[in-house]
């Protein structure tokens, strides 16, 4: 037994205690492999799963320096059969390789010829590969390179990638780096990235991931499609990229529901790439209508299933995914692993928050307790509609606006899910509401107002989860949510945690009622903060009025 | 009889009469079988190791090379020499035969002097190759045995187109034929003038099997007629017809092709097992993790059924649902957890409880188990482990009848699985300290070790493999090797002063996180790891644990008689860092609303039918610190909890009870189930076990006496009837005596009532004894026939030996 830091656990999850003095030193040597899963004040958890292994094989790791990293740093013996299903697993990754042929074009080779046997014998490859061209080489039809990295995957037997990229146009694209520089870790993000070829950015919200992709860019030097999530976020892309790089208003093209340009660097949203009519996505040959050297996936966990269809047939070009969680709600995190790429670089926020990019943020559960006529007609609510009833009742109104006053002065930003309860709240306070309906300019013009402080409150509903950059704000009150989407709660947490001029800590409130389903869908979205080092404190509301 | 023979010995018993104590000792070690019962003299002994049973038992267990050697005995010449093996086996050398020689005859399979070895006949008789079995050796019968049907004619036409001169009888034929096989230089003339292919043809049978189909098997080839290669060499008798459409190649023809070997390979060494080196203290310190890990496991899985466990099945063990539920419960493989159930089983920790409707339960040696610290413990599982011969493995898998094999149930015993686990761990513990070994590497020497049948050889590489398997999970190897722990059991000594130091110390904090975890970074102290289980959901398991506290689980605690405050301060006295904020509003929110359903503010209360009582206690004022209040003239409401409440009062000197809801008395905690005393299951080994210096020591001279006493008067074990009577002699006396007669080649005379009932007497020599018949020479008739036993009225020995 030595004493080192780590404890093994036998789910493959490792414990990390934070304040031991070697702590640093084994977070190092395990954060190729495990992925960090919660980040709480004394023991982190990582999770060994086979695409974390395979993402370390990707990057260069071997067995050997996995298992070296366990047992040196572990606690206690490690269990022999998780060294061994640990070089089992790495060991599967790069037996099978995707080349460029001289003569045949893509080709699938293979260091173990019954692997190969045994892939081939698979229903789901056989139409994928052509003619076998020696016994160790098959070739693989060129617009499958996507589909078939996928179900080897699915077979075990994850594919490496080594068929190369088309250069794509080419596009002069400069960083244009006055008045400010890449940060640290997002030239080492780029880096990464380029290395790779392709892959996935992990960065938390508000550490700049726009200026990653900028990066990108800058070093392909080529036409670039970037997909993002909506209209607003399209047009933030366009404004950071015409600030912050060589590029003018006209090399930037917005492809959404209201505009259609196509330049050499286009922004669509998912939304359009996803329409469909009579059974047809009409605008998919945007892929095609430009020979794109990069493709830029903003929040690739929210990637719609049909881009990833797409995007299995783009295999050619360089990918870069961009997000601040791998986890996907619905699970199809090994489908961004085989068709944008694995996971090229991570840095976890509590880290990044210590370097003083991202400001610090004091997360506050206020409990409300409901009247008594409140709580019978909660009681006797129908089920779909209670929690509708508890999240948008009268007392917590109260109590939202009652926080807003405390922090007068102070840039603050109400964010809720029912239109009703926004619209009442804009009305109480006195403050604009963004929602659905609100068309953009008119949305740019309260933002850009809120930017500079020419009004201190904004009532906004989920239009405003995604990527918009308010870098002021430094108090966000929760009322309402989706249910319990711990990834909406990252996104609204990751609204106030743009640095603040003065260094303040952010302060973001959720407010929730009592004894009621909104309590229980609240605990299941702070899950993914407490996780991620986000400690909520509770606080009753009386008890939070009383103090100020 | 010369004066050699006078010095050698004529018979098994002879040899063995001749052998020191030592010697004796050592065969009956070597086969036990032997001494149930002990036998009377050294006849009776000699008469039980020709015995078909107990040679087979024997032979099964030699290694490759001295079977090898008694299969090479077997083909040669019966009576021969050191030389005349050696050239059976010529790239052997000859200091390994020998050994090999002196491994049979301790083992009283071999007997005679050097110059003059014998095999015992029914081991002979069971390696030679006959015309119904082909041998080991993949050689075929002699030519006597192969023309035993061949008309004399036909012999004569064989020795012809062989270039032999005609000879008078068909035996003469045989010797002469033979004397021609056995001749290398004489058969390479002959094999020289051969057609093309002839070669090839004999090629395929040399190395056995030595039996081929041929249409022409059952003509009479000429060596005028003879077209193609195989009619050349049935016309020379180098192939003889062995059946319709069957031919056999003769013994002497395949020794001659293979050069005189009885083997295409000799394998006088066995093979080796190369170490693959571990650092000797990172296996013991993964073996012990391991161990420990076991006996947590063990005691997981019994608490489960601490108040009775699932249903016994009726044909015995344990529903396949049953075992998937409580694999799922622990988080195991079903084969895993089949493993630990056994091992739970093997050690006499858990059993059926027998009654009406059976449920398997722990035993009362659980709660003894229980008190035992963690090596101790372990100790006892490894032992009932290393000698069971239940085989957890097969759980899952179906039996020759297509049943499912289910766990704790019957018919999961095989012999073979403790020889072979023992014989595997002494393979590695034979490494130096910290090797390990290939699997395939330990499978091979462990068939050279032991040869076993096809069916039984499969079985035995399943239970190797399980067999490292679940010494890997106990603990008893780590990283493939054997620990020092490990190699303390197998050597029969004691495991747990090794073991304890290297097993994690007891942790008595947790470390409190604001995700509403606890860590306990190690194996926790009892009582603190009982609390924390009430209060919080275990998360993950291994060498920490990681506990989770939510509402539920909370609710649970305070269910179980804590109070909110109770658990402040347990968490505060356990965490080594302050309890975090959310966790406190979280156990002071539950408590909140656990007080609300039990209305108002008081912890307990008092019911008494006097009232009187009750005010005695009021005023009572030791009773002050439990904050007593009057609710009803019967009724008292307390502040402190019931169980404080129930010991002050208990310290008063009253008897209180406590009561549920609805006014019943409330039983602190249900006994816990137990079956009555119950045994661990016996192993079943192959066989009598390996007796004892003492028992040895004791047979071997209660042999001996009785060996001086019955050669001492040297009288006819059945006397001859003086009358010329039938000779009568009680049954089993009759299969001794005939049995008796086949080792020592005597003549007898019997009486015998055919199937009309008519009696007779005859001469016979028997040949062999089996199934309940005699095969014998008739002298009376001349000629081999089959008497049935039950028929011979008795035996008797001839007044004079026949010349």
């Amino acid at each position: 037994m030595n004493d080192g830091p780590l404890i093994v656990q036998s789910d493959k999850t490792l414990l990390l205690e934070v304040e031991h003095p070697k702590a640093d030193e084994c977070r190092r040597a395990i954060a190729p492999f495990a992925e960090l899963e919660r980040a709480p004040e004394h023991i982190h958890t990582y999770r060994v799963t086979p695409l974390g292994l395979w993402n370390a094989r990707a990057a260069g790791h071997d067995a050997e320096q996995v298992v070296d990293a366990l047992v040196t740093f572990s606690r206690y013996p490690v269990p022999h059969a998780l060294l061994v299903d640990v070089a089992e697993t790495m060991s599967r990754y790069g037996r099978l390789q995707l080349l460029k042929h001289p003569v045949h074009g893509l080709v699938l080779t293979s260091s173990d010829r019954p692997v190969l046997e045994e892939v081939l014998r698979s229903r789901k490859i056989i139409p994928l590969v052509g003619a076998r061209v020696d016994p160790d080489t098959v070739v693989v039809h060129p617009s499958e390179r996507g589909q078939i990295k996928q179900f080897l995957l699915k077979l075990g037997w994850p594919a490496e990638d080594h068929a190369g990229y088309v250069d794509g146009e080419a596009h002069p694209i400069e960083l244009d780096e006055t008045g400010w520089a890449l940060r640290p870790y997002q030239r080492q993000a780029v880096e990464g990235f380029w290395h790779g070829g392709s892959g996935v950015v992990v960065l938390p919200c508000g550490a700049g991931k726009t200026l990653v992709g900028a990066g990108a860019m800058a070093t392909a030097k080529a036409t670039t499609l970037i997909l993002v999530t909506n209209t607003v976020s399209a047009r933030q892309w366009k404004h950071e990229l015409v600030r912050r790089t060589s590029l003018t208003e006209d090399e930037v093209g917005e492809y959404s529901g209201t505009r259609k340009e196509i330049r050499p660097v286009t922004i669509a949203t998912y939304q359009v790439m996803t329409t469909k009519r009579k059974g047809v996505y009409p605008h998919l040959e945007l892929f095609d209508s430009r020979d794109w050297g990069l493709i830029i996936y903003d929040e690739v966990h929210l990637l719609p299933a049909p881009v990833f269809k797409f995007t299995a047939d783009l295999q050619a070009r360089r990918r870069l995914g961009l997000t601040a969680t791998l986890v996907r709600e619905d699970g199809r995190e090994t489908d961004v692993f085989s068709l944008i790429g694995p996971k090229r670089f991570d840095a976890p926020w509590k880290e990044i928050e210590s370097q003083g990019y991202i400001a610090p943020a004091d997360c506050v559960e206020v409990r409300v307790n409901l009247t008594d006529h409140e709580r019978l007609t909660y009681a006797t609510a129908e089920p779909e509609e209670k929690y509708r009833y508890c999240s948008t009742t009268a007392t917590k109104q109260h109590v939202c606006e009652a926080i807003v006053r405390m922090h007068t002065g102070e840039q603050t930003l109400v964010i809720g899910q029912y239109i009703d309860q926004l619209d009442e709240l804009g009305d109480h306070l006195g403050a604009p509401v963004i929602k659905g309906d609100t068309s953009n300019p008119q949305r740019e013009k309260l933002f850009e107002a809120f930017r500079q402080g020419e009004i201190s409150v904004l009532v906004v509903s989920k239009v405003a989860n995604f990527s918009i950059d308010l870098p002021e704000a430094a108090v966000a009150i929760q009322v309402s949510g989706t249910f319990g989407s711990r990834q909406e709660e990252a996104q609204r947490l990751g609204r106030v945690l743009r640095p603040k001029a003065d260094g303040r800590a952010a302060r973001f409130y959720s407010v929730v009622a009592r004894d009621t389903v909104d309590q229980d869908f609240a605990a299941h979205r702070q899950r993914f903060l407490a996780e991620q080092g986000y400690a909520y404190r509770i606080v009753d509301a009386d008890e939070l009025l009383a103090s100020d | 009889m010369s004066t050699e023979q006078s010095t050698a010995p004529r018979t098994l018993a002879e040899d063995l009469r001749a052998r020191d104590d030592e010697a004796l000792s050592g065969l009956l070690r070597a086969r036990p079988d032997l001494l149930s019962p002990v036998p009377n003299d050294l006849t009776q002994l000699a008469t039980r190791a020709g015995t078909r049973a107990s040679v087979v038992r024997a032979l099964e267990r030699l290694d490759r090379f001295t079977l090898q050697t008694a299969e090479a005995m077997a083909v040669g010449p019966d009576g021969c020499d050191l030389g005349v093996l050696g050239a059976l086996m010529p790239d052997v050398e000859a200091p390994a035969v020998e050994a090999a020689v002196e491994r049979l005859r301790e083992r009283a399979l071999v007997w005679g002097s050097d110059e003059r070895l014998r095999l015992v006949r029914t081991a002979r008789d069971m390696l030679a190759p006959s015309t119904g079995a082909p041998s080991p050796t993949g050689l075929g019968p002699t030519v006597a045995e192969a023309t035993s049907g061949t008309s004399p004619g036909r012999m004569q036409e064989l020795l012809a187109d062989a270039g032999l001169p005609a000879t008078h009888d068909p035996v003469s034929a045989v010797a002469s034929l033979t004397a021609l096989f056995s001749d290398a230089e004489r058969m390479d003339v002959l094999l020289a003038s051969a057609p093309r292919g002839t070669t090839e043809v004999l090629g395929k049978l040399t190395w056995g099997p030595p039996y081929g189909e041929t249409p022409d098997a059952g003509r009479h080839v000429r060596a005028a007629d003879a077209v193609t290669p195989v009619q050349w060499l049935l016309a020379r008798g180098l192939l003889l017809p062995s059946g319709p459409g069957n031919v056999v190649l003769p013994r002497e023809a395949g020794l001659y092709l293979r050069g005189g070997r009885a083997h295409r390979h000799h394998e006088p060494v066995p093979p080796s097992v190369e170490p693959v080196e571990r650092d000797p203290q990172a296996v013991d310190a993964a073996a012990a993790g391991q161990a420990f890990t076991a006996v947590r496991t063990v005691e997981e899985l019994l608490k489960r059924w601490d108040t009775g466990g699932p249903a016994v099945l009726r044909a015995g063990g344990l529903s396949v649902r049953d075992l998937k539920r409580t694999a799922a419960a622990l988080d195991l493989s079903e084969q895993t957890a089949a493993f630990w159930l056994e091992v739970a089983f093997g050690a006499g920790l858990l059993a059926s409880d027998g009654d009406v409707d059976e449920e398997w339960a722990p035993t009362p040696a659980y709660d003894e188990w229980r008190q035992h610290p963690t090596e101790r413990r372990w100790e006892q599982l490894a032992a009932a482990w290393l000698t069971a011969t239940r085989v957890p493995g097969l759980v899952g898998t179906k039996d020759s009848k297509g049943r499912v094999l289910a766990a704790l149930g019957p018919d999961l015993d095989r012999s073979l699985a403790a020889e072979v686990r023992r014989r595997l761990l002494a393979l590695l513990a034979g490494l130096p300290e910290g090797g390990a070994a290939g699997r395939d590497q330990l499978l091979a020497r462990l068939r050279w070790d032991r040869p076993l049948r096809d069916g039984a050889d499969g079985l035995r590489e399943q239970i190797m493999d399980w067999t490292l398997l679940e010494a890997e999970l106990l603990g008893v190897t780590g990283r493939g090797a054997l620990s020092s722990h490990g190699r303390a059991l197998l050597s029969g000594g004691h495991p747990a002063p090794l073991l304890a130091p290297l097993l994690p110390q007891p942790l008595d904090h947790v470390l409190l996180q604001a995700d509403l975890t606890a860590v306990a970074p190690g194996p926790l102290v009892t009582h603190l790891a009982e609390t924390l289980a009430v209060a919080a959901d275990v998360e993950s398991k291994g060498g920490a644990t990681v506990f989770r506290f939510t509402p539920e689980s909370v609710r649970r605690a305070l269910d179980a008689g804590r109070s909110a405050s109770d658990l402040h301060a347990f968490l505060a006295e356990h965490s080594r860092t302050p309890v975090p904020q959310p966790l406190t509003y979280l156990i002071d929110d539950v408590a909140r609303k656990h007080g609300r359903l039990r209305v108002g503010a008081a912890s307990a209360y008092l019911r008494c039918d006097d009232d009187a009582l009750l005010a005695e206690l009021l005023a009572d004022r030791r009773s002050s610190g439990l904050g007593l209040r009057r609710l009803a003239p019967t009724v008292l409401a307390a502040q402190a909890p019931p169980d404080v409440l129930l010991e002050r009062l208990r310290s008063m000197g009253c008897a209180p009870a406590a009561e549920s809801a609805d006014g019943d008395v409330l039983i602190a905690r249900a006994d816990a189930h137990r079956t009555p005393p119950r045994s661990a299951p016996v192993p079943v080994p192959e066989g009598p076990p390996v007796p004892d210096a003492v028992l040895l020591g004791a047979a071997v001279k209660a042999i001996r006496a009785g060996d001086r006493a019955s050669t001492a008067t040297r009288r006819p074990a059945v006397p001859a009837p003086a009358d010329g009577g039938l000779p009568r002699s009680a049954a089993a006396e009759t299969l001794a005596a005939m049995q008796a007669a086949v080792m020592v080649g005597e003549t007898v005379w019997i009486g015998y009532v055919n199937a009309d009932g008519a009696a007779s007497q005859r001469v016979i020599a028997p040949v062999r004894v089996e199934g309940g018949f005699v095969t014998a020479y008739d002298h009376t008739t001349d000629e081999v026939r089959t008497f049935a036993l039950h028929r011979v009225t008795g035996v008797a020995e001839l007044a004079d030996e026949p010349a």
